[in-house]
């Protein structure tokens, strides 16, 4: 793990330090408002999501982090009513774009919902349908070997690799979910948007997650939504704490869990509100 | 507050032990059962109305099963075969002198002409050689020498000219120039000092013989088990045996040759009358005026009953059949046909618009003012009474497009018009119940709108939107209104070949039968109505099944 991170931390080549935070920006957020109808869910959000970074979103329930983490991938087209405005960007690209290909940004910037939500088809099909509709397989093999180390990387190999023809909606919840995160995974998105993914694990399955998301921070830039502190203190390089649509403090995880600027912050982390 | 609530909570304790409680349970417990009792009398009866209306119509049914014939040994001499069709020798013989005037073709006047060189009656030479040798039907050609109009032997002889003024002449200038032709090709030539034609002649056995009365030849095998009858008393006798002897004689005997100047044992229908007699539906002690039978027509039938003459057969005739005047010929085969036509006409056009409306309409669509109005229309649109739909086809696919009057092609486009409210509903229903998250995964994976209904949606709403068709097409098939308007209510004797011919479908024949005075018909409209049912429930019956298998998927 230490490894892994020290990897990730020294780039290749070492801009000079202004420029690198600039250039390792993956994804940016300026003044990003959210209405649902006539409701505001999100009031001007700012932040900027650096390359080979995990940043947690975290504050109390309904306070906008999943409306927040969908606007990265555009989901939020989907749902009747809501209305995104401000700038977003994905390697310096609006991606609020009208000529913006939203089947290419859903594949660069991939997504693991908060409510497990495999296809009704086998598990195999559930792992290979990315792969396959963006043509990521030569052949059959190659895509054998996509489904196993996706499998395996979300660490549900062992527990399906005898029945891979079996329906994935026949799995338990937190075996869902983790079917749900090896299907992200299948595709090597940039960017993965994770919705609570642990909500519904048991601790080893949670560390295995939190495991594969330290590894995934090589190659690819992490949100992760979470309930979870700790989870938050481990996983993260970078923490957001939302509330009632406002982005309150978003700075070093470290930073936030010791010495919180704002109040409420403090009351969240504390446990005294949320 | 907090001793407030504790308060609160402390005064409901043993509450739902209470006497109350127990009291409130018990009527619940009642109320629940009074419901179920209520649900089991209300599937009671609606399956005893079901039971009553099934053996009502099933037990009338059950006569059309059955038809009665008549074993009849038949003669079958050359004779009446080949002299009943003389008039039919001289269209063979026209056709191969026709063919040396291919610019008469069309042109009745100038066939007229020509063919009027030859006496009405020539070709009664060619009926005397068939009947020498009935092998030469359907042979070589054969050559026949035929007699010249005195006018025209005249003309050939020199006795009259073109200088003789037209007037004054039987022989027209146009006659005489085909006579002049027929010389130069040597078909007509001079035989013992008389000019005659000489020809050979195709004589096809199917037309020589496909017009020839056959039902004569059952008749006189008829007449000949009851020799004391005679003269116009003979009417009484053949009104026993169907027309349709003639017909199964006819398709016998053109399909073997052979059997010419043979004698057959042949099982011939009765007709209707006597098929009911047969089957005890006419009151012997009514007078003789009020039955369709007369007493002589009893004694007759009594007499070939005793004979043992008489048998009763499954009525196969019924379900290979097409519809007929005399009920013991008619059948449903060609209603079938035709209802099968249409309907393939209505799921070819129905089912793919339908669900592309309806994918459209409810993955694609925005949703605003035009989509809600068009949502309400097709609402609207399935309420709308089917006859209403029969009047637009009559107006627009026929009067406009010109398309053919009862086909099926346009009984079908009337019936989808009628089934896409239906499919588009159901479809846009079963669409609604994919819950969305599906949807979320496969955009979320990048897949594209089309890709998630395709690949993921369209999967899980198949079930529901196969369901909503076939309960449309089921309706489709039980629709008699439109079609009434588009035509499909003709009197049709033939299966329909394709979707442009004539046709009838079910249930317009038996509506076509239930009008129908013939005694016979009551029974076949219930069988007709026993056939319809039975492809319903074949048709439910294989929507449960799809469902089941789409379902066993996931
Ligand atoms: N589809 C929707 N339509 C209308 N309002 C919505 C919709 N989705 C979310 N909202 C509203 O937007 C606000 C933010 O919701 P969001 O789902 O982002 O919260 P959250 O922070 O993810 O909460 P949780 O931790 O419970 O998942 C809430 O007030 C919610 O009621
Ligand atoms: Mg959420």
């Amino acid at each position: 793990m230490s490894m892994t991170s020290e990897i990730a931390s020294e780039p290749s080549v070492s801009p000079p330090p202004q420029a690198e935070s600039e250039a390792r920006a993956k994804m940016t957020s300026r003044g990003v408002e959210v209405h649902y109808g006539a409701k505001r869910a999100l009031h001007g959000i700012d932040v900027d999501i650096l390359q080979h970074e995990v940043l947690a979103l975290i504050g109390p329930s309904g306070c906008g982090k999943s409306t927040f983490l969908r606007c990265l991938n555009r989901m939020n087209d989907t749902i009747e009513g809501c209305k995104v405005t401000g700038e977003m960007t994905l390697d310096g690209g609006n991606i609020y774009d009208k000529a913006l290909d939203v089947v290419q940004l859903r594949a660069r910037v991939g997504m693991v919902f908060q409510k497990p939500n495999p296809f009704p088809k086998s598990i195999y099909d559930n792992i290979a349908y990315g792969p396959r509709i963006h043509g990521l397989a030569g052949g059959k093999e190659e895509l054998d070997g996509i489904v196993q180390s996706s499998l395996e990387r979300a660490g549900l190999w062992e527990e399906v690799k005898d029945r891979l023809s079996e329906p994935g909606t026949g799995l338990s919840g937190g075996q869902q979910q983790r079917l749900c995160i090896a299907r992200a995974v299948a595709v090597s998105p940039e960017v993965i948007l994770m919705d609570e993914p642990c909500s519904a694990l048991d601790p080893i399955a949670t560390a295995h997650i939190e495991e594969l998301i330290d590894e995934l921070r090589v190659n690819y830039t992490i949100v992760i939504v979470t309930h979870n502190m700790q989870q938050a203190a481990r996983v993260s390089q970078k923490t957001a704490f939302f509330h009632l649509g406002d982005l309150v403090e978003h700075k070093e995880t470290q930073e936030i869990f010791t010495n919180p600027q704002d109040e409420r912050t403090q009351g969240y982390i504390t446990g005294r509100y949320g | 507050m907090t001793d407030l609530t504790h308060d609160a909570m402390a005064v409901k304790i043993g509450h739902h032990t209470s006497e109350d409680a127990q009291r409130r349970l018990r009527r619940r417990y009642a109320a629940e059962r009074r419901f179920k009792y209520y649900g089991i009398g209300a599937i009671c009866l609606g399956l005893g109305m079901l039971a009553i209306l099934l053996i009502s119509i099933g037990s009338r049914a059950i006569p059309a099963l059955t038809q009665n014939y008549l074993t009849l040994q038949i003669e079958i001499p050359p004779e009446p075969l080949v002299a009943s069709a003389d008039h039919n020798y001289m269209q063979f013989v026209e056709r191969e002198i026709l063919s040396l005037f291919p610019e008469a073709v069309g042109d009745f006047q100038a066939q007229r002409q020509i063919m009027s060189i030859m006496p009405f009656d020539a070709a009664g030479v060619i009926s005397e050689r068939v009947l020498e040798d009935v092998s030469v039907l359907g042979g070589e050609r054969i050559d026949v020498t035929l007699q010249l109009t005195d006018e025209a032997q005249a003309y050939v002889n020199g006795e009259i000219s073109r200088s003789t003024p037209e007037a004054d002449r039987r022989l027209t200038d146009d006659q005489m120039s085909a006579i002049d032709r027929l010389r130069d090709d040597d078909v007509i030539v001079v035989q013992d000092g008389r000019p005659v034609l000489d020809i050979a002649v195709n004589l096809p056995f199917y037309e020589v013989v496909n017009q020839s009365n056959f039902q004569s030849l059952a008749n006189d095998a008829l007449y000949r088990l009851f020799p004391e009858v005679e003269g116009r008393a003979r009417r009484d006798l053949r009104a026993i045996i169907s027309p349709g002897a003639g017909f199964e004689l006819r398709q016998m005997i053109l399909a073997d040759p052979g059997l010419i100047g043979s004698s057959v044992s042949l099982e011939v229908p009765l007709s209707d009358e006597f098929d009911q007699l047969a089957k005890n539906f006419v009151d012997r002690d009514l007078p003789e005026d009020q039955r369709r039978v007369n007493d002589a027509q009893i004694a007759y039938f009594d007499g070939l009953e005793e004979a043992g003459l008489v048998t009763s057969r499954f009525n196969t005739q019924f379900f290979t059949a097409a519809d007929s005047r005399q009920p013991e010929l008619a059948g449903i085969w060609g209603a079938l046909v035709g209802s099968f036509y249409t309907l393939v006409v209505t799921l070819l056009l129905s089912f793919p618009i339908g669900v592309s409306a309806a994918i459209y309409l409810e993955e694609f669509a925005p949703k605003n003012r035009l989509t809600d109005l068009i949502e309400v229309n097709i609402n609207n649109l399935a309420a709308v009474p089917s006859i209403v739909f029969g009047l637009l086809g009559l107006a627009v696919f026929i009067q406009f497009f010109g398309l053919p009057r009862s086909a099926p092609l346009v009984g079908g486009m009337v019936l989808a018009l009628m089934t896409l409210p239906t499919i588009i509903i159901a479809s846009r229903a079963a669409l609604k119940a994919v819950p969305p998250s599906i949807r979320e995964a496969a955009l979320g994976m990048g897949a594209s709108r089309l890709q998630t209904v395709t690949h993921h949606v369209l999967p899980l709403a198949m079930p529901g939107i196969l369901t909503g068709t076939i309960i449309g097409m089921a309706q489709a098939l039980g629709e008699t209104a439109p079609l009434l308007m588009v035509g499909m209510v003709a009197f049709i004797t033939s299966t329909p070949e394709g979707l442009t011919s004539p046709a009838t479908v079910l249930p317009v024949q038996i509506y076509i039968w239930s009008d129908a005075p013939e005694r016979g018909f009551v029974a076949k409209t219930s069988l007709a109505i026993m056939t319809l049912l039975v492809f319903l429930i074949c048709m439910n019956a294989l929507a449960v099944w799809l469902r089941k298998r789409f379902e066993r998927r996931w």
